[in-house]
């Protein structure tokens, strides 16, 4: 039995590498390509994804078309934001590899790199 | 005789005079996490006097049979020996103290916590994983790098970094996340928040919130240097620091950055060992010259 959350990230990929609307029936035949899987289960989990608003649907004939609400990227963007902007909190919630820089303090890092002898490497 | 003005005294003394001192010394930067203990030490010493201070002016003349005594008042096991508002009211703030770090800490780390679990739902659908697998690469063409510690930890990379650092630099990029979350450097970080928290203001509140964070980065970047080269770590952080910045970032604080990466690149030695030790005692000591101090105000 694999986690709810896996389950979730394997049909927003689907979706989202396909570029379409497509069925739950469609979903299941290609997760089946690579291991097997129910299809009460994958129509379950869509459903929920329908839920939590990340997919929007609309009937054609006796199926439900299902459709990512918001790009990949658009996702990414909402995340980096989340990460790197410039709210409060964040410091406790995600640490970061380095701060943002200012031109004159990337030049006084670039300065401290070439005082080195090192800038020939980057 | 009371005590009370002794200790006030030693906290005005902790809480402005010795932070001062620490970042007038260049050792913190050889031994980031001593120094992180020392920074601490000096919080924990300050709050202890305050608290002690509050317990003495309360109960002016009375027989204080040392810590025992006061931290028996302070968790309520044994009222005050005089009677009336005054004693109360000194208990009180010691409560105060006690459970203000505690309620903040857990405040602090919950918010956290909870943003934390948003975000990972959300990257979890929306990441891949790495060729190596040891971190998530999200679709973004600005380069950055970051990691969400705690249980079911992750780090983060966007695929502009990862089009923009060699194989080396990426592993450099990694392990300094993995430091910080074996560290678990973000309940350092909670904890550093919930002492400013309860007292604002306070020099050594200021000071200790603004070098917690920087030395804990010196630390990771300790641990990055037992594997990597110096060069793929110094390379990284240009990279990502002069990365295409977004607005509204644009001022975070980019001279952590330069004094990293200027760290980095000078080798130094660890502090001697002589300096450490000092350090290590002088920290140690005033967070027990109080507790001393209690006991001899008792016998008195």
């Amino acid at each position: 039995m694999r986690r709810l959350g896996e389950l979730e990230a394997e049909i927003m990929d689907c979706l989202w590498t396909w570029g379409r609307p497509a069925t739950v029936r469609e979903i299941v035949d290609d997760i089946n390509l690579r291991r097997p899987s129910a299809y009460t289960t994958v129509m379950t989990v869509a459903t929920i994804l329908y839920d939590k608003g990340w997919l929007t649907r609309r009937k054609q004939g006796q199926a439900w078309l299902y459709t990512p609400v918001r790009s990949r990227e658009a996702y990414s963007a909402a995340l980096m934001e989340d990460a790197l902007g410039a709210s409060r909190d964040r410091s406790a919630a995600l640490v970061h590899f380095v701060e943002r820089m200012t031109d004159e303090e990337v030049a006084a890092l670039r300065e401290a790199l070439r005082a080195t002898g090192r800038d020939g490497e980057l | 005789m009371n005590a009370a003005p002794f200790f006030l005294g030693y906290a005005a003394a902790v809480g402005g005079l010795a932070p001062r001192l620490v970042l007038r010394s260049s050792w913190p930067q050889r031994s980031p996490l001593l120094a992180v203990a020392v920074w601490f030490a000096l919080a924990a010493s300050f709050s202890l006097c305050v608290a002690l201070a509050a317990l003495h002016l309360a109960t002016p003349g009375a027989h204080l049979h040392g810590v025992l005594y006061s931290c028996r008042v302070a968790v309520g096991l044994e009222a005050p020996s005089t009677d009336g508002l005054l004693p109360a009211l000194g208990g009180a703030v010691a409560l105060v103290v006690v459970v203000g770090h505690l309620t903040a800490f857990a405040l602090h780390a919950g918010r956290a916590y909870a943003a934390r679990a948003r975000h990972r739902d959300v990257l979890d659908k929306v990441g891949r994983a790495s060729a190596c697998s040891r971190a998530t690469v999200l679709e973004h063409a600005e380069p950055a790098a970051y990691c969400l510690p705690g249980r079911a930890p992750r780090i983060v990379v966007s695929s502009g970094a990862v089009g923009l650092l060699s194989a080396e630099e990426l592993s450099a990029v990694v392990e300094h996340e993995r430091a910080h979350i074996h560290g678990r450097h973000h309940l350092v970080l909670a904890a550093a928040a919930a002492f400013a928290r309860v007292f604002p203001r306070l020099p050594l509140a200021r000071h200790l919130q603004e070098q917690v964070p920087l030395l804990l980065e010196m630390a990771a970047d300790d641990r990055v240097l037992r594997r990597c080269s110096r060069g793929a770590l110094a390379a990284a952080m240009f990279t990502l620091a002069s990365g295409e910045a977004p607005r509204g970032a644009l001022a975070a604080g980019g001279q952590t950055a330069l004094v990293r990466l200027k760290r980095v690149l000078a080798p130094a030695h660890d502090a001697h060992p002589v300096v450490r030790w000092a350090a290590g005692t002088g920290a140690l000591a005033t967070f027990v010259l109080p507790l001393l101090l209690t006991c001899h105000a008792g016998l008195g």
